[in-house]
This record gives structure tokens, sequence and C-alpha cells, in this order.
């Protein structure tokens, strides 16, 4: 069999697809320059050409440009033609075989087209959508599961037509098959297909049973061959993932606005300086002509103050940063590597290490406030334990996790029974000894759960059983009830054969009253070798323990409460039961039975009154405990999530028992909460209604006119608006189900859905469609203007990831869809605390103390100018030397910010895990935002103020009077300054979360790279002032000499030093009264001081409406296939092919 | 069954510091007291060097005498640019109440003259001053060619502008005896300059070396007779042009013009006495409400007699120090109610 890769590469191109090598230097410099900022600099330079205006060197420009241009464009280059190679050997390979003509041939996903017929075998994932043509399976029954699809974990069937069973494996038939499929155009319906099948003259319906959906994985199914309908974009699972847009940060969205702002701010002061430069001209420029003739073309000083204008326009264009761009790209690309590289988010088991696939996002990790996640496969395991069982009163099997602490305990060892499963594990020894002991209500427990469940088994090997189940919750029930020695060997339609503590037993099976969803519980009617006639039956407790024989009301008693006991562990629950049967009755019941099944009209009802006759009076045996097994650590990163204030919401399309089930283990919802809503309504009215009720529960007045929000929604504000918090009385839960969900995202009630939403601290949504998740999260998008997160691992979790600001694929899992429209992509749920709250935080922190020092830098060095103007004649002279311009954010600055940005760390990763609180500043973006930018613009004035004066004031009226020394005692003060605010923390200007001003993290690089660019800006410095340079090309390089001259002089470095102390004092003195007069809680020292204890979590009594989370199929069970016989291997002849006729 | 076709190798991230963002650090804490002392002695040394710069400075000796007005007439001459051939000098008296020692020296200063304009430092030729190319006028709008066409040299604004004043110092040993101070006019610019960035076209003569080109508008001789004496003070090399072509940074600017030269009565310096300025007015200023200084003035190691450093650093300091005490206080006052400042 040949390794063939899995059609994942189309995913793949999309991304690829843009540039090839020709085009890849005319495209990626046109959209370069689509970005605002690049333009702008362009513009700039076309600008600096003009003689007329031209106030700086074309190269103040160019170079910046070319490095920032061919920066950018290396990146591109590597991601468009060296994707990141990881993907690549990420892909799980398959084998596929697509028949063609006579013979099978071996494909690629990727080529597989409409119309192929393909053969798929167990285990494989379908990557199309399927018409089933034939399977191995008897009736060609062939099993699905689609917990990709749906997050259900039960097996599903699907039939093949009976005109095309017939054609088996036969290849012959297979490739003349010649019949012509009509069915709707793609949609995104998952539970909806309709078609025709024209073939040999007849006309056949095809319904949503005949189809294999992509995403689904082929169970207990040997082979089956399928008709391709859909492929790629076309699939149903496609359909519903939603389109990708471009995700781009609030911090993007912010820095465009204040480069808006700078725009402006810029415009005022060319402005102003033009005036300033008019009024010059008049008082003393043109009585200065002698010396400075105006040109030509300048007719009045009102000309020239609008050339003057421009010139300024150009000089101060530092103000807004061509390297902000790039450099913020690099510092996301620095951060994201981090997260490739994190050990302590490396799977072992799976070899998977995080992935960053998107390398734009990252500040925005530390800023998550809405997580929606999704169930199975992302929390859950998809694995279930036998747990805890309590056997007529008596309590067995005990919680592995004890108050937060593991208790070592030996696994129980089956080695006396030779079929015993040896994946199986249970701890607790006296259930065990029991048994041995022949105890006989623990005999008739096992006994009951190896006979009452619909699974088949097979034996492939002697000896090796392997149970094949319609849900994980049965197959785990009855592997339990094998391992201590009761095994199920095999069944017949009319018989079970089991081996009970080594000897073989056959019961003859009288009937199977299958489960239902409403009945909620199955019960078989076996006879034993004995000739006794037992019902047993396994159900929901809330229906169960009404159907009790009044004598067992003190052994109920016990149970309940082992089962209170069972569902606070978050477990799922069952009852089991049984009755002895009277012979005759049975016989009676029988017939009943038998004309209820015959009856034409209302045969549902019918049987199911007859059900209930016979399952009366039931005498308890007692009840198991299943566990649905969490991911390592989900409760606890719940918890921690909680406490950093993320809210977390479940959209999970499996059914609602389970979905609340595991919201209680995994501490979504608590024992503790005030109050858990459901809104189950059928229509629009009711939804709201319940909606309403619930809101009035959480914030009484919330519904009058005075709310505050109400009285600001009836203001009818203009979309996008944003909902303000709303803070409930206490702690609520909500559970809304997919079609309640339906009704409440229409249109006016959107808003009453997101209010009382919002306000709950835990939100389940079930039986929700892959668009419906995608329409929650873009809910909370759209009115809450709070960063969202969704996660999952499935097909159905592509739309909601997509939408969500970040979405984080859970790999390793089966299926890739996720993980290949992910930004982040992970194994195991339990990582999502650290790519938040360590790699997001520290992004965030980073991102924001570099934009606010980045901000800061430029705007200390082009004021300058401005103050230069008022004693320069507003004539546009630099303060500085043009090379120094030049390099200025290239060179001389760039490596501290590198450094800072890269390297720094508030707290270390130990303490923002333990302190979950300090994550809160970047919710609500306190470290960078409008605010903060004003301040920076405020320091940068100021520093520019005393940058200008404390020189000038130096060399004004002094024997160092020329212009070349004092633009080198700026350019050194302005660097000296504005290295010390790397060092010093200014950055730390922000509100609350951090510890002191002074807490920077100087790592070794970060002082190579501080003292490093200090060092190399003086080598810089006499390289540029050096004679050969300067006589090499005199007129580019003006300055020769000047380094020499001027830094012995010791004013300058008396006034490099006044400066600095000047700039400093004022930032420190800051820092060191604002926590005083303003105080605030100091995060980590206010938790350092008051350790918050250990949560104990109380067992609390409560009612068993968390109980009965019965985990079959919400459809019919499969007992109608065991009792006809048809799951059942006997391989009768099937020639006969009205046999199969349905 | 899945399989996977690659082998079956660790993708476990290397355990670097770097990638595990480990590395060694140095988290710098400073508690309330070390930022307090900081402050203190920040405020200290302030005080401190102001105090050493004030005195300093005070050691200077320095005469300024603004001339503008007292040689009124010959402002006036020169107001009119047709009088450019005109001589006109002027005498200014003054009287030095204490002997200037050590080295002493002599600069002319100006007031209201633009040298920072933008198109102003432009308008020069470096290649031609550096003797390579004497005809590259690129640069020197507005001040380019002659009228009759020629290639100014040096062309340019700055050159054109230079100051021309002659200014001679006499000690007035007593009423009938005056003595020309001796002055020496060379070593006012930087070696760099003097010796790398201004060169005289290699020529045998110099005057030849210069044929082709036209002297400055406002200039009355061309460059090769600024100093006919000393060779080595002559054409681009003249001290005074290389003076001048360092433009200043501001519009009111003093530039070295002599130093003097200390032989015979002067070894000492200048004695106490009465002295008197010769100046030959050339450079008008009236035009431009410029005003002209001539200056007299001793330097230390801190410079000249620009109190601006010592009053900046004075300020700063006691600035400096109130502000540590006022933190103190508050700090002391607020310390209950803060939570968390570093102890």
């Amino acid at each position: 069999q040949t390794c063939l890769l899995i059609g994942t590469e189309k995913d793949l191109d999309v991304k690829t697809s843009k540039y090839n090598a020709l085009n890849f230097l005319p495209m990626n410099l046109f959209e370069q320059f689509q970005r605002l900022a690049n333009a702008y600099f362009l513009f700039l330079l076309f600008l600096q050409l003009i003689p007329q205006i031209s106030s700086l060197a074309w190269y103040t420009t160019v170079v910046p440009l070319m490095v920032v241009l061919s920066i950018t464009a290396v990146k591109d280059f590597i991601s468009a033609f060296f994707p990141p190679s990881i993907v690549k050997i990420r892909l799980w390979h398959a084998g596929i075989q697509g028949s063609l003509s006579c013979r099978i041939v071996t494909e690629k996903w990727m080529n597989v087209q409409v119309g192929d017929i393909i053969k798929l075998e167990n285990n494989q994932i379908v990557t199309a959508d399927i018409l089933l043509l034939s399977s191995s399976e008897p009736y060609s029954l062939t099993y699905i599961e689609t917990a990709e699809l749906d997050g259900e974990t039960n097996l599903k069937v699907k039939q093949a037509i009976s005109v095309t069973s017939e054609m088996e494996d036969n290849l012959k038939l297979l490739s003349a098959f010649d019949g012509e499929v009509r069915c709707e155009s793609p949609n995104n319906k998952l539970d909806k297909f309709t078609g025709i099948l024209m073939y040999k003259g007849k006309n056949y319906i095809l319904n949503h049973d005949r189809l294999i959906l992509r995403g689904c994985v082929i169970r207990n199914t040997d082979w089956c061959y399928g008709l391709v309908i859909f492929t790629g974009p076309d699939t149903k699972v496609m359909q519903n993932s939603g389109k990708s847009t471009f995700k781009r940060t609030h911090i993007d969205h912010l820095m465009n606005v204040l480069v808006l702002w700078i725009f402006l701010f810029l415009g005022c002061m060319c402005f102003l300086l033009a005036v300033g430069h008019y009024i010059w001209e008049n008082n003393k420029g043109y009585y200065f002509q002698d010396y400075l003739p105006w040109e030509d073309y300048v007719s009045s000083s009102v000309f020239s103050a609008t050339l003057i204008f421009w010139s300024y326009f150009i000089i101060l264009n530092t103000m807004v940063p061509i390297s902000l761009y790039v450099s913020v790209e690099i510092i996301r690309l620095g951060n994201s590597f981090y997260i490739n590289w994190d050990q302590k988010m490396f799977y072992e088991p799976k070899n998977m290490p995080a992935q960053a696939r998107t390398t734009t996002l990252n500040e925005e990790l530390g800023q998550v406030k809405y997580v929606f996640s999704d169930k199975t496969g992302t929390l859950t395991q998809n694995i279930m334990i036998f747990n805890k069982c309590s056997i007529n009163g008596i309590l067995y099997g005990m919680s592995l996790v004890s108050l937060g602490r593991y208790i070592p305990k030996e696994k129980v060892d089956f080695s006396y029974n030779k079929l015993a499963d040896p994946k199986f594990s249970f701890y607790d020894k006296t259930l065990v000894e029991v048994v041995k002991k022949g105890d006989h209500w623990v005999h008739l427990f096992f006994l009951s759960l190896s006979l009452c469940h619909t699974v088949i088994s097979e034996e492939k090997v002697e000896g090796e059983l392997v149970y094949q189940a319609q849900s994980p919750d049965e197959g785990a029930l009855v592997t339990a009830a094998r391992n201590f020695g009761f095994v199920f060997r095999s069944r017949t339609s009319e018989t079970i054969m089991v081996v009970e503590m080594g000897k073989t037993r056959i019961y003859q099976l009288l009937a199977i009253l299958d489960f239902s969803n409403t009945r909620k519980r199955m019960s078989v009617i076996v006879r034993t070798p004995e000739n006794r006639i037992l019902l047993f039956c396994k159900g929901a407790d809330t229906i169960l323990c009404q159907l009790l024989h009044p004598s067992c009301r003190s052994l109920k008693d016990i149970t309940m409460d082992h089962l209170d006991d069972f569902a606070s562990d978050g477990l799922r629950t069952l009852m089991l039961a049984y009755r002895e049967l009277d012979s005759a009755f049975f016989q009676d019941w029988s017939k009943k039975h038998s004309e209820a099944c015959l009856s034409l009209e209302n045969r549902e009802n019918k049987i199911s009154i007859v059900y209930e006759e016979i399952e009366r009076d039931l005498m308890l045996l007692g009840a198991t405990a299943i566990e649905d097994k969490l991911q390592d650590g989900v409760p606890e990163t719940i918890l921690t999530l909680n406490k950093a204030k993320i809210k977390i919401w479940v959209l999970t399309g499996d059914k609602q028992e389970t979905a609340v089930n595991i919201a209680y283990a995994c501490n979504i919802f608590e024992d503790e909460m005030d109050e858990i809503f459901i809104v189950e309504g059928n229509n629009g009215e009711t939804v709201g209604g319940e909606l309403r009720s619930a809101r009035e529960k959480m914030k009484p007045g919330s519904l009058l006119e005075s709310d505050p929000v109400n009285s600001y929604l009836t203001t009818k504000p203009q979309p996008p608006f944003k909902i303000p918090e709303e803070v409930p009385s206490g702690s609520y839960g909500l559970i809304i189900n997919g079609y309640s969900l339906a009704h409440a995202l229409e249109g006016n009630l959107e808003l009453e859905l997101l209010r009382t939403a919002c306000m709950c601290k835990g939100v389940i949504c079930c039986r929700m469609t892959p668009l419906q998740k995608a329409q929650v999260v873009e809910l909370v998008k759209k009115y809450k203007k709070v960063v969202t997160l969704a996660i999952g691992d499935g097909a159905n979790d592509v739309s909601m990831i997509k939408a969500a600001h970040i979405g984080v694929g859970i790999s390793g899992q089966e299926g890739m869809q996720a993980m290949l429209s992910s930004d982040y992509a992970f194994s195991q749920f339990r990582y999502l605390q650290r790519l938040l709250l360590v790699h997001g935080r520290w992004s965030y922190n980073r991102m924001c103390k570099f934009l606010s020092y980045f901000f800061y830098k430029n705007f200390a060095f082009t004021l300058v100018h401005v103050w230069y103007a008022f004693y320069s004649g507003f004539s546009a002279q630099t303060v500085y030397d043009t090379w120094f311009i030049t390099f200025y954010n290239l060179i001389y600055t760039s490596l501290p910010v590198l450094g800072l940005s890269l390297f720094d760390q508030d707290v270390n990763e130990t303490w923002s895990l333990r302190f979950p609180e300090l994550y809160e500043p970047g919710q609500h973006n306190l470290y960078f935002n409008k605010k903060e930018f004003v301040k920076c613009l405020l320091h940068g004035i100021y520093s520019s103020f005393v940058l200008f004066f404390i020189p000038m004031g130096t060399v004004y009226n002094s024997e160092i009077s020329d212009y070349q020394s004092f633009s080198l005692i700026v350019q050194t003060s302005l660097l000296c300054v504005v290295t010390m605010q790397v060092l010093s923390g200014r950055e730390e200007g922000k509100e609350g979360g951090k510890i002191s001003l002074e807490t920077t993290y100087w790592t070794m690089i970060s002082h190579v790279f501080t003292w490093g660019s200090l060092g190399f800006y003086f080598c810089i410095l006499f390289f540029l002032y050096s004679d050969g340079l300067c006589l090499l090309f005199p007129d580019t390089f003006q300055f020769l000499g000047v380094a020499r001259n001027t830094l012995n002089l010791p004013q300058m470095w008396l006034s490099v030093v006044l400066s600095i102390i000047l700039c400093m004092l004022p930032v420190i003195g800051y820092q060191f009264l604002k926590p005083l007069f303003w105080p605030i809680i100091d995060r980590i020292h206010h938790c350092m001081r008051h350790p918050l204890p250990y949560p104990i979590r109380t067992k609390l009594k409560h009612t068993a409406s968390r109980r009965s989370a019965y985990a079959f199929s919400h459809k019919q069970g499969f007992g109608a296939l065991i009792t006809s016989g048809k799951t059942v291997k006997a391989k009768l002849p099937k020639r006969n092919s009205s046999h199969y006729k349905r | 069954m899945k399989r996977k076709c690659q082998d079956y190798e660790s993708r476990l991230p290397d355990n670097t510091a770097m990638k595990q963002q480990q590395l060694p650090a140095f988290r710098l804490q400073l508690s309330a007291n070390e930022i307090l002392s900081g402050f203190f002695a920040i405020g200290l040394f302030c005080l401190g060097m102001g105090i050493i710069l004030l005195l300093s400075a005070k050691s200077i000796r320095e005469v300024e005498i603004n001339y503008t007005a007292k040689c009124a007439t010959c402002a006036k001459l020169r107001e009119d640019a047709t009088n450019f051939d005109k001589e006109c000098n002027c005498s200014i008296s003054f009287y030095l109440p204490q002997k200037m020692e050590g080295n002493v020296y002599l600069y002319y200063k100006l007031y209201g003259f633009y040298q920072n304009l933008y198109r102003y430092i432009l308008s020069r030729s470096n290649i031609q001053l550096v003797g390579t190319d004497v005809k590259d006028v690129r640069n020197c709008a507005p001040f380019k060619t002659s009228d009759n066409g020629l290639p100014i040299a040096p062309c340019g604004a700055i050159a054109n502008s230079m100051f021309n004043d002659t200014i001679v110092l006499l000690y007035n040993f007593n009423s009938s005896t005056h003595i020309r101070v001796p002055m020496v006019r060379t070593e006012t610019a930087w070696w760099t300059d003097k010796y790398v960035k201004f060169q005289n076209p290699t020529f045998q003569n110099l005057s030849s070396a210069f044929a082709g080109t036209a002297k400055p508008p406002n200039w009355p001789k061309p460059v090769y007779e600024l100093d006919e004496k000393d060779p080595g003070n002559n054409g681009f090399v003249n001290d005074d042009f290389i003076v001048w072509m360092r433009t200043a940074a501001f519009p009111n600017f003093k530039k070295l013009y002599r130093r003097l030269h200390r032989i015979g009565n002067f070894t000492e310096g200048l004695p106490a006495g009465s002295y008197s300025f010769i100046i030959n007015y050339n450079f008008p200023v009236g035009r431009f409400q410029g005003q002209k200084a001539v200056v007299l003035s001793t330097l230390t190691w801190s410079g000249g007699s620009s109190l601006f450093l010592a009053l900046a650093y004075l300020v700063t300091g006691a600035v400096t120090l109130l502000a540590s005490f006022s933190m103190m206080a508050v700090h002391l006052k607020l310390k209950e109610r803060k939570t968390f400042f570093l102890q």
C-alpha cells in the first residue's frame, strides 16, 4: 500500500498560489505599496525629488524604504515559496484507493473527482461527500463516526440502496455502473440530502442516509464502495466552514487610527511653521536678501511659506516612522517562534509541538475575553471509562483525584480472567474480591451488564475480543463486565454467549426493548440456561426509579445518594435493575408485543405502551458511573482562565445532557452556582421570554426602562455599537439548544441573547450546527468589541475558528480541518492557558511597550526640528545630520527596541500562571490605547524640549557656536536619553499590573543590544565623519572632523549629562509618585501577600437534574437491527438477492 | 490503520535558554529608599557641578563692545552699496580695570545674522573648497557665477557674506603711546578644517590656480589675496575664511578672530589699562537690523563666560533636591496607603 497525502493540499494551495517566480517582484511591490504607510513614503520620496521643497537629501527616505520593502519582500518570499515545512510532516498519511476502469488504482485524494467510484477501508477518513454503493457488511450497512462533524461520539449507520448493494465488491459490475445521480446543489445542511439515482431505467430516491460526508470516519466496516458526489469546497463540511478572512488585531486598527492622528498633528505643525515662516520672511528674510536673495520663483513670502509647508512635511515625516510596521512584524514573528519553541507546549505522545500558524496575531493572545470551545476532542478525550459503581447499596471504586491531590493507587489485577481487556484499569480491589467470593448481587449486576446492550463482538483471533459498540459508554460497560469475569463473547439474533467466571453459558435472547430518546432506557429479556426468564433494564435514573418495585425503596435511597456523589464528580450515571418474569406472563406479553409490532397504525405508540407494561416492578441492582475522560488538566485550565476573567462558552453539536455533564466536570458550571437557566423554546416568543426572565433574575431591574443599557439601546445607536458590561447579582449558567438558538439569533432577539449570555458565568450551547457556532462568535464580536478565541478540533469547528479573532486548532486528533484553518495549533486543551497567560501576556506587554516606546522616541526625535525652526527662520533646516536621520530608526535605535520587545518579561512565567489576574489589563487594553499614546506624545514633546534647549543654551553665545557641533550634541544627547529610557523602563508608565517602575528584565542580549548599539553609534559617527569618506564624497558627508573636535569638549558632555538627568528624573519621579497618589492594587504584590487558598471542591447535594446522562444516540438504537439478525455475520448465502429486498 | 510515512523522529523543541525564554537575566528592582537616595545623590551632584561651573565661569574676564551704534557714521555709509570703495574707520576706546591673564581671544560677534538658514547652509561647494575642482559650483545657488558667467570662487552665499571688518586692538600705554597689541591670525580654525577640509588647488602660483574664476560679488578682492604675506594662510586655507565657513547654529553668534600673541608686555596676558579698537568698518548689518560686537575673553576648561550650564545645573540640582524631599514626605505620609511599592 502506498502512502499518499490526504486531500489537504488544496487548503495549503490557497496560501501559496498568489505568487510565482515571475510575478513575485512586481506583485509583491504592488501589494506593499497598497499599505498606507508605504504609499505615504513613496509620496514623500516624490516630494523630496522636487528641488524647490526638498529639505532633506533623497537618501533619508530611500534607504529606510528600501530596507523595509526588502525585509517584507524576503519574508513574503519565504512564506510563499517555502511554506513552513512542519505542515507537510504533520499531514497524516493514509492509503486511499480510487477505482478507475477495472483495476483499482491508488490516487491522491486531491485528484479524486466527482463521479469517481472509490473504495474506502476501515478507519479511513472520508474527504469527499460520497454516495454509498455497497459495503462489506450485511445489508450494505456502513458504520461511521461523525465526531468531526457534530461532536457526537456514537457510531451511526448508513445503508446503501439495494440495487447498488448487490454489486458488492465485484469490480466488473462497479466499473460498469452507469447510474446517473441528480441531486441538490452544494449547500451547508449537514442533515439533509435529496437526490435521485437513475439506474437501469428506474429512479431511486436518495436521502441523507445514503450519503457519507466528508469528515466522517469509517468504522467497523472492512470496506465500502462509494460514488463521489461533492468534492473539495462543495462538500457539506466545507460549505459550513465559513469564509476565511484576513485577521487583523485590535492593535493594528489602533495603529492605523494613531497614524492618522499623527498625520493630522503633522499637518497642523507644518501649517503653523509655514505661518511662522511667512512672518519671518516679512520681518527678517526680506531684509536679509543682501546675503541670501530669494529664489527667482519666489515672488512673495506667502509663496515661500507654501513651499515651506511641504518642506516641513518632509522633515517631520519621521513622526510616522517607516519602520513601525516592519518592526511590529518582526516582533510578532519573534514571539511566534517562542510559541513554536516552547517545550512545555510539546505533547510527547503525539510528537506534536505547538505551532503558531499565523504570525500576525500574537499580542491579541494577551487580550482574550471570550473563549469558545468545542467539547468532543477538545475538552474531552472521547474515551469512556468505567469508573465507579454502586451494587446493592455498596459503593465500589474510588476517585483518583481527591482534594486536588493524586493518591497513588494500584491497578486491580485481572490476571485470573484470560479474556480480560488489558487496557482496562480499575482501582478498587474490594470489588474483585467480592466477585471472586461469588456475591449474588454483584454477579447479577455484571451479568446484567454483559446481557443488556446492543454491542456486537468480533473475535478474529481466539481470545482477543473486539467490541463494536454504538456508543463508547456502552462499550465501557460491557468491557467492565468482561474484565470482572462476565465476558460477552458473541451473539446471534436469538442467543447471547457469555463466559461467566470461566464457564460458558448461552442465554436465549427473547426480546430487546430498545432505547429511544423519550424512554431513556433499554431492556433485554433473556431465558437463562436454568430456564428462568429475566428482564434486565438499564437507563436514566430519573426514569428508572419510578419503575422500581416498592420493596427496594431503602436501597433506592442509598443508591440515589451514590448517584449524587457520582454526578458531583461529573460522571455519567446509569441505573440497573432486573425483574424475574413469570413464564406465562411473558408469553402473554410476547403476544401483545408481536401484535403491536404488526399493527399498522400508531405502531410506535402501541409498542411503547407494551414496553411499559413489562418494565414495571423492577428490582434495583445498582448504578454505574462512567467517566467521559477529560483531557489532562482541563478543569484546572478552565479554573485558571476563569480567574483571568476569561469567559468560556462551550459550543457543541452534542446533546444537552452530555454537554452539561462535561460542563460540570470541567468547572464551567459549578455546584455553587445560583441558578442555571435552560432555554429550549420552540419559537421566537418563548425563547425571548426565557431570555428576559433569566436576565430579570440575574439582575433585577434589568428589564426596566431605567436600566442604563436599555436606555442606551432606546437611543437606537448606530451599529457598530458596543454593549457595555453588565454585572449580575450572582453566578449563573445558561444552557441553550441549537433550535432555540436559531430563533435567538434572529434580528431583535440577538441582543437579548447576548446580554443574557454575557451576564452568565458559563454558557453551554448544544446541538449546534457549525454555522451557528460561527454566528454566536460573530454576535459576541459584533457587540462586545472584545477579543474572542475559538478552540476546536473537528471539521465542525472550522467556521468558528475562522470567525473568531483567534482560532486555535487542537491537532494530532484524526482530522486536520480545524488545524489547517487555525491560527495556532497544539494538541492539548491545557496548553491554552500557557498560550494565553504566558505567551499572550508577554506578547501583548512587549508589543505595548514597544509601541509606546517607539512613538515616544520618534516624537522626541522629530519635534526637536520644530523648536529649531524658531531660531532658523522657519527655513526647514534640520537639527541633525542627514545620515543621522537616515539611520536613527534603522540602526541606532532598532536594537534596543528589539531587545526590549523580544526579551522583556515583566513577570516570569510562574507568576503569570500563578496569578491569572495579571491577565486582566490586556483585556481592557490598558497598556496601549489612545490615552497612552497622548502620554507618549506629551513625553516626547517634553524630551524634545529638553533635548533642544539644553544644547542650545550650551552653544548659544559660546565659543563652540557652529551648527555641526550643535547637531552632534543634540544627536548624542537624544540617543543617550532614548537608550536610557529603554533601560529604565519608561514603558512601565502603565496602569495596573506593574510591580514597580524599574522592573525590566535585563538579559545578556538586552545588554549587548543596548550598550552595543550606543557603542555602535559612536563607531558609525567616527566613520561617517572620517577624513577619507568625507573627502571621497565632500558634498554627501559634510561633517568632517566634527566628532574629533567636539567629543573632547567638556561642555558637550556636561550638556549630555544634564539632558539625560532632566529627561529621566521626571519620569522616575512620576513612576514613584503615581502609585502613592493613585493607589492601584498591584496585582502581583497583592496576590503575594494574600495567596488564595487552593479551591477545595465541596460536595453539595443537589437536584438530580445533572444526572441521567445516558449517552446513547439520540436516535433509535441498534436493537431492531440486532433482533432482525442483520448485524450477525452468519455468512448466509447472499446470492439470493430477493432476501435483501426491503 | 493510519500510519505515518515519516520516521518517528522527535520534534521536541530544543531546550536552550533562548528558545525557552529562560535567558539569565538581571531584574533591576529599586526600592523606595534607593530611588530617594538616588534623587538626593543626583541633586547634590548637580548642585556641586553647578557651583564648580559657576566659579570657573566667574574666573573669566570678558569684555564685549557693541560697535553698531558707536560707529553709526560708518554704518550709514555702508547702507549704500555704491560706497563700497570708500574706507571707513572707527575707533572705540575702553578701559580694562583688571588684567586678563593667560590666553586672550578676540572674537567678533554678530546679532541677527542667520547663518543657519537651510538654503544658506547648503550654498557652498565642498568640492571646490577641498581644491579638487575650482570650477565646481553646483550647490552654490544663488551665487554660482558672476555676471560675466565665470564661476565664483569661493562660490555660494556663505562665502559671499564673509565678515570682512578688520579689528585692531591698541594698548594706550599713556595718552600718546599706542601700542598695537600683537595678535596671531592663524590657528583660529579647527585643524581638520584647515588641513583636510579646505585645500587650495595645487598650482605653483595661487592666483593662476584661480584663473578663470570670479571673486564673490561682495568681496573687495579675490580669494588669493586674503593674506598675501602668509601663503599658508591665503586662498581657501585662510583662517578667517575657514572660521566663517563653519556656519553658526543660531542667529546670534561669535566667531574667533584673533589670539593674543603673548610676547613683550603681553606675556602674561592683557595688562589692565586703557585700550582702543580700530575697526575698519566694511560689513553692513543695518539692512537686516543686525548688530556687531567685538569680544575679548579668556577661557577655562569649561569654556567661556557663558553661565548657562552653571545655572542650569544649579537649578536642576535645587529642583531635584526639593523634589526628593517632597517625594520623601509623600512617601512617608502615604506609605500605609500603598500596598506594594517595594521596600
